[in-house]
C-alpha cells in the first residue's frame, strides 16, 4: 500500500485508538511497510502521553471550596428565605474573610459575609482549643458531667452570663465536662462531648464585643479541626470536631436549637 | 444534574465533584491561568444546575460538562475581543508571558514536561481544546465534535494541525521558554 494512500485522520485515528477494526487493518499493514510512517505514529502517542504525564497532577490537587460551593444545587430564593426564617439568623454586613478556607453551603453565597475579624479569630482559636483539649485523655476537663451543675453556675459567673451545656444525647454525645479557656478578650467556656467511638467534640460559648453583629452559621476547618461558628445574641458559639461537615452541622443543629429554646424562656 | 434525586440539600453533588478535577485541568490549559480557569468551571457548574433540565440522562455528564464550558469560554472570548476592539484572540501565542500552568512534581523531567505545557499555549485555543479533548481526555472524536459543535472532519484537520505545530515547536524551539514550576 501506497503510504501517501493512507488518509491523514485514519493515521491518528488509529494512533488514538479509535480506529474501527475494519480500517485498523489497513494501516498496521501500511505501517509495517514504512517504518516513517510506524514512526509518525509513536511519535504520536509519546507526545499524547507526555501531555497526560504533565497534566495528570492537577487531577490531583483539592478542589477549591468555591468548586464544591458551585456543586451545590442552588437554592431558590424562596428556599433561601425559610431557611433564615428557621434559623432565625439575620444575614449581616461586611467583607467575607477567607483566611480559613470557609464555606457556608446551604445559605449561598450573599449571606458568606460578616465582620471582619473577631469571628475568625474565635473559630481559630475553638479549633485550637479543642485540639489542645480534645487530645488530652486523662484530663480533657477540669469539672466532670457528673458535676454538670456546679460546672454550669461556674462558667455562668465566669462569663458573666446565662451559659448551659445542651443536650446532645439525640445526636450520640454525651458531655464530658468543661473548662475554662482563656480568650483574646474574652473568657471562653468549653464544654467537651464524647459518643461511644470516643470522638470527642467540643462546644465553646464567649460574649462577643458589642461592635460584633449575628452572623449566619460558618464553617472552618483549620489543622484539620472543623468549626461551625455563628454568634447570636451577642454571644459567640462555636462547635468544633474532627468529624466531616455533615455529621458537624447536623450536631451545630441540635445545638442552635437547644440555645434558641433557652432564649426564650 | 442527574435530576432523578439529587442527594441531600445543599451537598456537593457528587456527579459534579467526581468531574470537577478533570474541568479544571482542561480549563486551565485553556486559560492558561489557574484563577482564571477556576472561575471558567465556577461559572460553567452554574450554568450547568441551570440548563439540568437539559441533561439527557444516560448520556456522558463529562461531555455535556465540557460542551457548557466550552460555550461559556467561547463567550468569553467573544466579550473580551468586543472590549478589545476585535483583536484576534486567536492569533498565536494569545497567553504570551502570562501561560502558565503550574503543575506539582519535581522529577527532572517535569521540565521538560512542563515545557510542553508551556508551548500547548502557543497554539490557537480552537486546536488547543481539540488536542486536549483527544490526546490528554481521550474523548471520542464524535464526542469532541459534539462538545465543540464542530463537524468530525473539522476536529481531525485541527488535531493533525495542533499535533503537528506541537511537534515541530518541540523541535525546535522559537525563542528561550520560561517555564513556570
Amino acid at each position: 500500500m501506497n503510504p501517501s494512500a493512507l488518509p491523514e485522520a485514519d493515521l491518528h485515528a488509529y494512533a488514538d485508538r479509535q480506529l474501527p477494526p475494519e480500517r485498523a487493518g489497513a494501516v498496521e499493514a501500511a505501517l509495517a511497510g514504512d517504518p516513517a510512517l510506524a514512526a509518525r505514529v509513536a511519535e504520536i502517542r509519546a507526545q499524547s502521553a507526555a501531555l497526560r504525564d504533565a497534566l495528570d497532577p492537577v487531577l490531583a490537587e483539592r478542589i477549591p471550596d468555591r468548586l464544591l460551593d458551585a456543586a451545590r444545587p442552588p437554592q431558590s430564593p424562596a428556599a433561601r428565605a425559610a431557611l433564615v426564617r428557621r434559623w432565625r439568623l439575620p444575614a449581616l454586613a461586611a467583607a467575607a474573610t477567607l483566611v480559613l478556607g470557609v464555606a457556608v453551603g446551604w445559605f449561598g453565597r450573599d449571606a458568606m459575609i460578616e465582620r471582619a475579624g473577631t469571628p475568625t479569630t474565635f473559630a481559630r482559636q475553638a479549633a485550637f482549643a479543642h485540639a489542645l483539649y480534645a487530645a488530652d485523655a486523662r484530663r480533657p476537663v477540669e469539672v466532670w458531667a457528673a458535676e454538670e451543675k456546679s460546672l454550669v453556675t461556674w462558667l455562668t459567673k465566669r462569663l458573666g452570663f446565662q451559659v448551659m451545656a445542651p443536650d446532645l444525647n439525640s445526636v450520640g454525645y454525651a458531655l464530658v465536662g468543661g473548662r475554662l479557656v482563656a480568650g483574646n478578650e474574652q473568657p471562653t467556656a468549653l464544654f467537651m462531648y464524647e459518643n461511644a467511638d470516643k470522638q470527642r467534640l467540643t462546644l465553646q460559648v464567649r460574649k462577643q464585643g458589642p461592635d460584633v453583629g449575628e452572623t449566619a452559621f460558618r464553617y472552618a476547618v483549620e489543622n484539620g479541626v472543623g468549626v461551625f461558628y455563628w454568634i447570636d445574641d451577642r454571644c459567640g458559639y462555636a462547635l468544633s470536631g474532627n468529624i466531616d461537615r455533615t455529621q458537624l452541622l447536623a450536631v451545630a443543629r441540635v445545638v442552635y436549637g437547644q440555645l434558641a429554646v433557652l432564649e426564650a424562656k | 444534574m442527574p435530576p432523578p434525586a439529587p442527594p441531600a440539600a445543599g451537598l456537593p453533588h457528587p456527579d459534579l465533584v467526581a468531574a470537577i478535577p478533570r474541568l479544571r485541568r482542561y480549563a486551565r490549559v485553556l486559560t492558561g491561568d489557574p484563577t482564571r480557569a477556576d472561575d471558567l468551571v465556577q461559572d460553567a457548574l452554574g450554568r450547568a444546575w441551570e440548563k439540568r433540565a437539559l441533561w439527557r440522562a444516560g448520556s456522558d455528564l463529562r461531555a455535556w460538562l465540557f460542551t457548557i464550558m466550552h460555550n461559556v469560554y467561547v463567550n468569553q472570548l467573544a466579550l473580551a475581543r468586543r472590549e478589545a476592539g476585535n483583536v484576534s484572540l486567536d492569533a498565536e501565542g494569545e497567553f504570551g508571558a502570562a501561560w502558565q500552568v503550574p503543575v506539582q512534581g519535581n522529577q527532572l523531567d517535569r521540565v521538560e514536561l512542563l515545557e510542553l505545557v508551556a508551548l500547548m499555549g502557543k497554539l490557537p485555543p480552537e486546536q488547543r481544546e481539540v488536542l486536549l479533548l483527544a490526546a490528554v481526555e481521550e474523548l471520542r472524536y464524535e464526542e469532541i465534535a459534539a462538545v465543540l459543535a464542530i463537524p468530525v472532519g473539522t476536529v481531525m484537520s485541527r488535531l493533525s494541525r495542533a499535533r503537528d505545530k506541537l511537534r515541530r515547536m518541540v523541535a525546535e524551539p522559537p525563542a528561550p521558554l520560561k517555564v513556570v514550576k
